[in-house]
């Protein structure tokens, strides 16, 4: 266990698990709040666009 | 079949689930921006979620498992090495912050502003090309996990692929990268709960200690017989490993992925500006050691559970050893969850895939030949026929193409037809004033001829005979800048040498 190698794979290795762990509620909480103001801005865009071709019929 | 009713319960809501999802956006698809960039309304952490589901497919599971299984944690090497790349452009902005800023779709339609329609037009067709035989054999190797994981007969493979590839074409055709980045976000969950679940169950099972003894010991056992193919467990520069070579030819390999792989792209040229964009890069880049090194632990645990318990078993292989140890390990449930995360990985990495190279085929082949552009409707009806060329491609190449070497060497050589050429194109094209035309049809040429070349030889020769991967990649990136240069500095002067950066 006291090879160099080893311990800088352990690093990594154990550092990743609690990074993707952190990652999924992280960003699972932040991109799903991106989520709803992107469905939002769609929305109100796509309802910008049938008004303005309502008023050019 | 090794699965119980709560395993085929948690695929059957995901797959469900996400179905529904990624159509659900269809109703927001307008135009062709909107179905290949998605408006461009893309923020940081969405764009985080869709470039890791989609960086990380079944494919990238298997493949870098295969690396743990022969090389140990070594072959993780490479995550690094793609993790200090994300890094370096995300703080300085190579590269991508002018692409970024130029507002284009898609790399080649830089070239036409920067060079002419014609080097756009074989840059799309060598991006395509390098594309989609990069992909043709993500099917295979997800079909191979899905076969050793659950068990099910080997004869079901195409069945089952050919049915998860239609789901996948049926919300990619419909909702683009809108149906893309949704479906990804819920991959990228599932994906992460799935492998760090699986990552701690694999430690739990096999043991800390006994995993870094099984190595040694079989790295010292293979030394004692004189084995000349046993790598070095955890020393990646050691010559019976990767080696330094190697090592150098991924540095620049990785650094051009970043900038000019097409699928990690198009996420930068989604987002809302390039600041964005560089934030992106930054915050995923310690995301790509774990793609590397969790299923390489897989792998590795794999190697030795099967070393302490006989040998492999006959029918199995370095690829497929880890999804069989994996149906050893996981207690019914856990299961269903990392096959439900592993379809999901695969179902994020195709479509996005898919959308890319249909989006280049489109943009960068289709339109530069047409004398008018095409209605709106037309636009996304003939984007959404491409879709389905390319699904129709991938089930007959992947089904009979047999690769020479392991699937990283396949992947990262296939990928280098245009990433050698395309990343001279751009460094050239957006920091070289002197650069023209002549020496980008140059790069783009002799950038192909290395790649095409191990694939050909590879396919005929003898094993021993056979081209080692680092020439045949580190000869194409040689070749395409050489083009370059020589191709300017031997012809004209661009009319506008003065401005080297379209933004």
């Amino acid at each position: 266990m006291k090879d160099p190698y080893v311990i800088c794979w352990a690093v990594l290795l154990f550092s990743s698990i609690a990074w993707y762990g952190f990652l999924v509620f992280y960003i699972g909480i932040k991109a799903g709040g991106e989520i709803r103001t992107l469905i939002k801005d769609l929305t109100a865009e796509n309802a910008r666009v049938d008004e303005i071709a309502r008023r050019d019929r | 079949m090794t699965l119980a009713l709560i395993d085929w319960i948690i695929i059957a809501v995901y797959i469900v689930g996400c179905l529904s999802a990624g159509l659900w956006m269809r109703r927001f698809v307008r135009s062709v921006d909107d179905f290949t960039v998605a408006g461009r309304e893309v923020h940081v952490n969405l764009g985080i979620a869709s470039l890791a589901a989609t960086e990380l497919g079944l494919v990238t599971v298997m493949y870098t498992a295969q690396l743990g299984y022969e090389k140990g944690f070594a072959g993780a090497i490479i995550g690094v090495i793609m993790a200090i790349a994300f890094l370096f452009v995300g703080s300085t902005g190579f590269v991508i912050e002018p692409l970024r800023n130029a507002g284009v779709m898609t790399i080649p339609e830089l070239f036409e502003k920067r060079f002419s329609t014609r080097v756009r037009w074989l840059a799309g067709v060598f991006v395509a090309l390098g594309g989609l035989l990069n992909m043709g054999i993500f099917l295979r190797l997800g079909g191979d996990f899905l076969v050793h994981v659950t068990g099910m007969p080997g004869s079901w493979l195409e069945s089952v692929m050919t049915i998860l590839l239609g789901l996948v074409l049926l919300y990619t055709v419909f909702g683009g990268m809108l149906s893309v980045l949704i479906t990804d976000y819920l991959q990228f969950l599932v994906v992460g709960v799935g492998i760090v679940v699986t990552s701690v169950l694999v430690l739990r099972h096999i043991g800390w200690g006994n995993l870094i003894d099984g190595l040694n010991s079989a790295w010292a056992a293979n030394q004692a017989a004189g084995a000349k193919a046993a790598a070095h467990p955890f020393n990646p520069a050691h010559p019976s490993n990767f080696g330094w070579g190697y090592l150098a030819w991924q540095f620049v390999f990785q650094l051009a992925v970043v900038t000019t792989w097409q699928t990690t792209i198009s996420r930068v040229l989604a987002t809302k500006d390039s600041g964005t964009a560089k934030q992106m890069y930054r915050r995923v880049s310690f995301y790509f050691v774990g793609r590397f090194l969790l299923p390489g632990l897989w792998g590795a645990a794999a190697f030795v559970y099967f070393t302490q318990h006989g040998g492999l078993p006959s029918g199995l292989d370095s690829s497929t050893a880890m999804p069989r140890y994996l149906g050893v390990v996981l207690p019914a449930g856990f299961l269903g969850l990392i096959i439900a995360a592993m379809i999901a990985a695969e179902m994020s990495t195709v479509s996005g895939y898919m959308l890319t190279w249909a989006t280049v085929i489109y943009n960068d082949i289709i339109t530069p030949c047409l004398k008018q552009p095409l209605r709106p409707k037309s636009q996304l009806f003939l984007t959404r026929s491409i879709l389905f060329a390319i699904a129709a491609f991938l089930l007959f190449y992947g089904l009979w193409y047999k690769m020479p070497g392991n699937a990283w060497d396949y992947l990262a050589v296939t990928g280098n037809i245009y990433l050698a050429s395309v990343f001279a194109l751009l460094v050239a094209g957006l920091y070289w004033p002197r650069a023209n035309s002549t020496g980008a049809y140059a790069a783009l040429i002799l950038g192909a001829v290395g790649p095409l070349t191990f694939l050909v030889v590879n396919a005929v020769v003898a094993k021993d005979r056979q081209i080692a991967p680092e020439i045949a990649g580190a000869s194409s990136f040689a070749l395409s800048f050489l083009g370059m240069i020589v191709g300017s500095l031997l012809t004209a002067a661009p009319a506008k040498a003065s401005a080297p950066n379209p933004a």
